[in-house]
């Protein structure tokens, strides 16, 4: 089922094999969740056999933040005992807030981190691919983390800088940020017109922790959920604010939206204001407090009379 | 927008309210007589901690044309720290909104104490001549569900749907 | 062989046309440049100079938009007969009087053209369970009002396996007509009196002077191609698979296929035959509102939760072996038919990696396996 093992792009493979290799042998986890190469190109695999630890892989084509398997909502794979997990930098990010929020217990999983020079925007190809600006995923641009510090293994060799996309998120934000009002709201309703309210964007995120989501509160209906204008804007307005100050930028909400929309526009707005507001980001300390559910005195307040 | 909404248009517009501060600084407007604009109606919360944003989304899906969320002062929160939280997600929320495309006079904030009721005049005036300016808040009623046939006339003492709205009340005169 | 004629590329558009020109309402795939659109500067899709054309069914406004490149539009034409939304009825309320406004069920006429024969097919295999304990007016009255044309399918990729759950690339079945691509033209085939009807009205688009060398020439080699390169992604025996996993339910190998899935649910979004909807009440104000249906999906939790609390299909990967099940055994099993078209959507879709192809071909050799030469044991 599993094709022929190809050339990784990033150095560390052999290493993350064996480690993974003896901590499934030493009982120490009961299964590994990495990479594979698949039929369709990279994907999540969970292994719980040692022999079968040369499935791993990692390269740039392993865009998928595995962190949400963590998720308190996956009890199909906590059940299957302590958790040996590979994570970048970005995803050890989503693993921090998890902490933070007390939904995970640094008892239950290990952290296989993977030292990172940036993934593609899609991982579904048969081979790693080298990093050009058109096929970047826009988020490593600039990433502070391909080294990740949250970790009890750290493995491959320090990476270059990933290429800057053609139009970083940041510009793309810019961009909009320059419209006139009116663009705007006709730039987002359009976008959010075409959502089918399949979930996809918050049932992959890491950090979209709730057992019952407030879109599935129907008495009251405080969000309609039927894929209208109306309901849209309410359901991807509040994901979003939900997410703020909490989102670390992996960019899997935009990567599954079955029809498209930019996500990543609307989380990166909201990563400027709680920095601009509140100097935060995202890290992968879990001791940093995320800034909504703190607060300071003397905050800004210029927008109350 | 259309200014010449202005003559003919009365705004409607949402306040959401803590019942420690801004309720009392209303309710000692409407007892000191003050003179303010009867195009608000009032909806009590405990604190502004339990002003949820989505309470203004809802407030726009019915047909508000603007809102006003108000509480207590910094320092005067009668559960300490309700207006800290708060202030914090009402500035991500005026912002991120800004971002989608609301205009931001659409939405007023403030703080009004309980002995503060000219301020709440003022905050009321000041809204509704904003609100006036900018006009209806057609651009987000324009997001409403497909059209479907006007509702029938009055069946059974039913009265056809929209018209069951009770009459906007004046807060004070 | 069924009546053939000719209609060239000039005359299709012709006909879409004449069909918009009398007010027929005209559904089809268009093809849109999405960094085009004025608003998409910001886009992530688009570059400064870039392009990325995206395919949709579409309601026409112009027969200069059907696009007949033949590509496979991201959602699948189910939205024209089971919309996303759509009210049920409006009601109003004052004590306990309660008045209920019905919509109407009885729909104009509109043709479809272009529809991929996976789509068309999955709404014959939905019909079933439209009328079964119910007959349900809205899909009825939908699929009574519309003529559709098939477009024979030359698209093929790694994830499509329509012939290994009994459809076709070009299949009629569903559809009313297929059109296939022949040198200047097309060659069309009604397989309906709704088919044969659009031939009746716009007799001086068609010509029944078939070029030679189309039948059993190009036409039908070019369809035979596609045929085999379909079959070439998967071959399954669908009937061991129902029993197999009827007898097998509680195998690991169907929960540990679905250990990566995120319950996202963008799969049975896309999926021609996945028809499950939820009906919610949307109150507009005090004392009146709108019963809506709309999507759902087994993948959410909430699909099957239960009032006391109790959730019967708790996990994740128990719902996704309820998509697999429903599929290829609790449906075939009550009306004889997979309720899957081979349109491979689900597994281009799934950004977490399932693939639906490997998944059958998995439960298929489980299904050949000799019950006694090797106990049932976990996959790995
Ligand atoms: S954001 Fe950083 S750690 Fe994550 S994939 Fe990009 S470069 Fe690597
Ligand atoms: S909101 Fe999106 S980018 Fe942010 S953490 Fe969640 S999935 Fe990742
Ligand atoms: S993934 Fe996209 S389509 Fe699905 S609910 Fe989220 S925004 Fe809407
Ligand atoms: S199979 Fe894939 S697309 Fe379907 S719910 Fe699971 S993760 Fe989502
Ligand atoms: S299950 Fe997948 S392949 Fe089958 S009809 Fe649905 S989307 Fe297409």
């Amino acid at each position: 089922m599993t094709g022929p093992a190809i050339a990784p792009a990033y150095a560390g493979v052999d290493e993350l094999r064996r480690v993974a290799r003896e901590l499934l042998e030493s009982g120490e986890v009961r299964v590994i969740i990495g990479w594979e190469d698949a039929r369709r190109g990279a994907r999540p695999v969970f292994i719980t056999d040692p022999a079968e630890a040369d499935k791993l892989i990692f390269d740039t084509r392993c865009v998928h933040n595995l962190v949400t398997y963590l998720d308190p909502r996956r009890d199909h794979v906590s059940e299957l005992g302590r958790i040996g997990l590979v994570v970048k930098g970005c995803d050890a990010k989503a693993v921090a807030g998890l902490l933070r929020e007390s939904q995970l217990s640094r008892d239950h999983v290990v952290l296989i981190g993977m030292r990172c020079g940036g993934v593609l925007e899609e991982g579904e190809l048969p081979e790693p691919l080298a990093l050009t600006p058109e096929n970047v995923a826009p988020r490593c641009y600039g990433c502070d983390n391909r080294e990740p510090t949250l970790t009890d293994h750290l493995l491959g060799e320090p990476q270059p800088e990933p290429p800057r996309p053609v139009m970083t998120i940041d510009e793309r934000v810019a961009a909009l940020d320059d419209l006139p009002l009116e663009e705007r709201w006709a730039f987002w309703t359009e976008q959010f017109s075409k959502c089918v309210r399949c979930y996809a964007c918050r049932q992959v995120c890491p950090l979209c922790i709730c057992e019952r989501c407030i879109v599935e509160k129907t008495q009251p209906l405080w969000i309609e959920s039927a894929a209208h204008p109306r309901g849209n804007f309410s359901w991807n307005l509040t994901r979003a604010i939900h997410l703020a100050g909490r989102c670390v930028d992996c960019g899997e909400c935009e990567r599954f939206c079955p029809v498209g929309i930019p996500l990543s526009l609307l989380n990166r707005k909201l990563q400027q204001i709680v920095h601009d507001r509140y100097g935060y980001t995202a890290s992968d300390d879990p001791e940093n407090a995320a800034p909504i559910g703190d607060y300071r005195l003397d905050d800004q307040q210029e927008f109350i009379k | 927008m259309n200014s010449q909404h202005s003559d003919t248009f009365e705004p409607r517009i949402t306040a959401f309210v803590c019942n420690w501060c801004t309720y009392t600084g209303a309710d000692l407007a409407g007892t000191s007589r003050l003179h303010m604009a009867s195009n608000v109606r009032i909806i009590r919360l405990p604190c502004t901690g339990r002003i949820d944003p989505l309470f203004i989304v809802k407030a726009f899906e019915r047909g508000a044309d603007g809102v006003i969320v108000s509480g207590c002062h910094p320092a005067d929160c009668h559960y300490t720290s309700g207006n800290y939280h708060a202030r914090r997600r009402f500035a991500v929320f005026h912002d991120i909104m800004q971002f989608l495309g609301v205009d931001p006079r659409r939405m007023t904030f403030s703080w009004v104490s309980a002995s503060e009721g000219a301020k709440w005049k003022d905050v009321v005036n000041e809204t509704v001549a904003n609100i006036r300016e900018l006009g209806p808040y057609e651009a987000y009623r324009a997001l409403a569900p497909d059209a479907v046939e006007p509702w029938p006339e009055a069946v059974d003492g039913l009265t056809p749907a929209g018209d069951q709205e009770p009459a906007a009340k004046e807060v004070a005169s | 062989m069924s009546e053939r004629f000719f209609i060239s590329e000039t005359d299709l558009r012709g006909l879409t046309a004449d069909l918009l020109d009398g007010g027929t309402e005209v559904i089809a795939p268009v093809a849109t440049d999405i960094c085009q659109s004025p608003s998409a500067v910001a886009a992530t899709a688009c570059t400064l100079d870039g392009s990325k054309v995206e395919i949709d069914y579409r309601q026409l406004t112009s027969a200069d938009d059907l696009d007949l490149s033949r590509g496979l539009p991201q959602l699948s034409l189910k939205e024209f007969f089971l919309p996303e939304h759509e009210p049920l009825c409006r009601w109003r309320q004052k004590g306990t009087t309660v008045q209920v406004f019905e919509v109407p069920t009885e729909f104009a006429p509109r043709v479809v053209l272009a529809a991929k024969p996976c789509d068309a097919a999955a709404l014959a295999v939905v019909d079933k369970v439209m009328n079964w304990d119910y007959e349900d007016e809205l899909w009825n009255g939908r699929r009574a009002a519309t003529t559709v044309i098939n477009l024979a399918c030359q698209v093929i990729d790694d994830s499509c396996f329509c012939t290994a759950v009994g459809a076709a690339p070009d299949d009629v079945k569903g559809a009313d007509g297929l059109l296939t691509p022949v040198e200047g033209g097309y060659v069309y085939e009604p397989a309906t009196d709704k088919g044969r009807a659009l031939v009746e009205d716009f007799a001086a688009r068609f010509s029944a002077d078939v070029p030679a060398d189309t039948i059993g020439g190009q036409a039908d080699d070019e369809r035979a191609a596609a045929r085999a390169r379909v079959a070439d992604n998967l071959e399954i025996d669908a009937d061991s698979v129902r029993d197999w996993i009827e007898a097998n339910f509680e195998d690991p190998l169907l929960t540990h296929l679905a250990m990566r899935c995120n319950g996202c649910g963008a799969c049975t979004g896309v999926c021609p035959t996945c028809h499950c909807f939820d009906i919610v009440d949307e109150q507009e104000g005090v004392g009146h509102g709108t019963r809506r249906r709309l999507w759902d999906t087994c993948q959410a939790p909430t699909f099957t939760l239960h009032a006391s609390g109790h959730n019967p299909r708790d996990t994740q990967h128990v719902r996704y072996r309820q998509r697999i099940n429903h599929k290829f055994s609790i449906y075939p099993l009550r009306f004889g038919e997979v309720l899957c078209t081979g349109c491979g959507r689900c597994t281009r879709v799934c950004h977490a990696g399932q693939d639906l192809v490997e998944i059958l071909e998995a439960i298929d050799i489980a299904a050949r396996r000799p019950r006694d030469a090797e106990p049932a044991e976990a996959a790995s």
